[in-house]
């Protein structure tokens, strides 16, 4: 595996999105060190077994954003992501993954009483389960 | 960026079989997987790309230009790999790269070395004696090691054993990263497909089904498993429908957006594997789709 990158086909999320918050996940959270080389577009897409299309697009959003940056000859590797900018991303992916479940259950017609019961559900199912560890 | 092939409203009839007509376009750094039933047509396809077979209607671009004015040595900057090597039988590995290296000036003698000790191909023994496998292997050394700017390979590892066939794969990868290459293969290894292609164009009897992004197939076809029975409109894309619940659809965007207007709820989604997909599209199922 190149990168420890796992999609969804089934996620309404399009894809070349998905590879880039991974990423940028990996990025923020110190996985991937500012330096380390990434792979080549072509091997990820073998990887990843999605085109060279997607895959470029993912790289160039990245590139755009300054989470990588690509040498000519040499490859594409993670760039220096300041600390303020890291707490930056973590926070609005954590935003968009509660919104993203909104979304889904608000498309279900739940009501927003009936979404927060299931938040708060969740919430002490978790609490619960860390306190068994 | 300008395509490196481009075929528009191509025809050809050979007896009773109607090849066309055929859109198409490769693009540098791209790799297009051929995909068809048996007698779908893709070698002949190959076979214009090359001018062997003359189309009689519609034309064909390579590097921009069309065939009576290709620049001199075109045939230097696209390569060909057939099925089967026709007048080798007499001659061993050796032979063959010295008469074909010749023709390249960018022939890569350290590619080829390299091609001929990592699948172990046996240079000195005569073609003829050279196992079905084996010769593969030998016809991708002679053929990749061209180093030319596109390479058309005709189902390359039909014949070639498991481990064989995944270092292939890497090979490829390793050959596209070379510099601007573009790959065209014609292929019924769903493995190749999946690993590999960037676009797949999908040939039925003749006819182009259509040129698709990998993930145009992959993540749009869908089935549902739906909460209540269906009533008897169609749902957007509908392929296939099992009962009255079950449903397939090329379509899956659409389908879903249609679902919430109507309020029908599904209990469970699922993406298609590619080998369902093309099947589909080879079936009766298969609709018309235009590229891009």
């Amino acid at each position: 595996m190149e990168l420890p990158i796992r999609l969804s086909k089934e996620s309404r999320v399009p894809i070349y999105h998905q590879i880039e918050a991974q990423i940028k996940t990996l990025i923020t959270s110190g996985h991937l060190a500012a330096g380390s080389s990434l792979p080549s577009i072509r091997a990820l897409s073998k990887d990843l077994e999605i085109s060279v299309i997607t895959i470029r697009r993912a790289y160039q959003d990245l590139e755009y954003q300054g989470f990588i940056k690509t040498v000519q000859g040499k490859g594409t590797f993670v760039a220096e992501v300041a600390e303020s900018m890291k707490e930056k991303i973590k926070v609005s992916v954590v935003y968009e993954a509660i919104a993203n479940g909104v979304e889904t259950a608000l498309q279900h017609e739940y009501s927003f009483e009936e979404i927060e019961g299931i938040f708060q559900q969740i919430l002490s199912m978790k609490k619960n389960k860390k306190k068994e560890e | 960026m300008q395509p490196w092939l481009e075929m528009k409203g191509l025809k050809k009839k050979i007896d009773d079989f109607q090849l066309g007509p055929i859109d198409l376009t490769v693009q540098p750094g791209t790799i297009t997987a051929l995909v068809g039933n048996n007698g779908a047509g893709k070698s002949t396809l190959l076979k214009t790309m090359m001018n062997l077979v003359k189309p009689e209607e519609g034309v064909i671009h390579l590097f921009g230009k069309e065939f009576d004015q290709y620049e001199d040595h075109w045939n230097q900057r696209i390569a060909y790999q057939p099925q089967s090597l026709i007048g080798c039988n007499a001659f061993n590995g050796k032979e063959l790269m010295t008469f074909i290296s010749k023709w390249y000036p960018k022939w890569d003698q350290n590619l080829f070395m390299h091609l001929v000790d990592l699948f172990d191909i046996p240079i000195m023994k005569r073609y003829v004696k050279l196992s079905p496998g084996v010769r593969q292997k030998l016809n991708l050394a002679l053929s990749l090691s061209r180093d030319t700017e596109v390479m058309v390979l005709d189902e390359p590892t039909a014949q070639m054993d498991i481990p064989a066939k995944q270092m292939l794969m890497d090979v490829l990868v390793e050959w596209m990263e070379r510099e601007d290459k573009a790959l065209i293969i014609a292929t019924h290894q769903v493995e190749d497909i999946r690993k590999l292609a960037d676009y797949v164009v999908i040939m039925k009897n003749g006819k182009m089904i259509g040129q698709f992004l990998k993930e145009e197939l992959t993540t749009q076809y869908k089935r549902y498993w739906m909460e209540q029975p269906l009533s008897f409109e169609s749902v957007p894309g509908e392929i296939t429908r099992k009962g009255d619940r079950l449903i397939t659809t090329s379509r899956s965007n659409e389908a879903e957006r249609y679902f919430l207007q109507e309020k029908l709820a599904w209990i469970e989604s699922e993406s298609m594997e590619l080998e369902e997909i093309i099947t589909v599209l080879l079936g009766d199922h298969g609709e018309r789709k235009r590229p891009f």
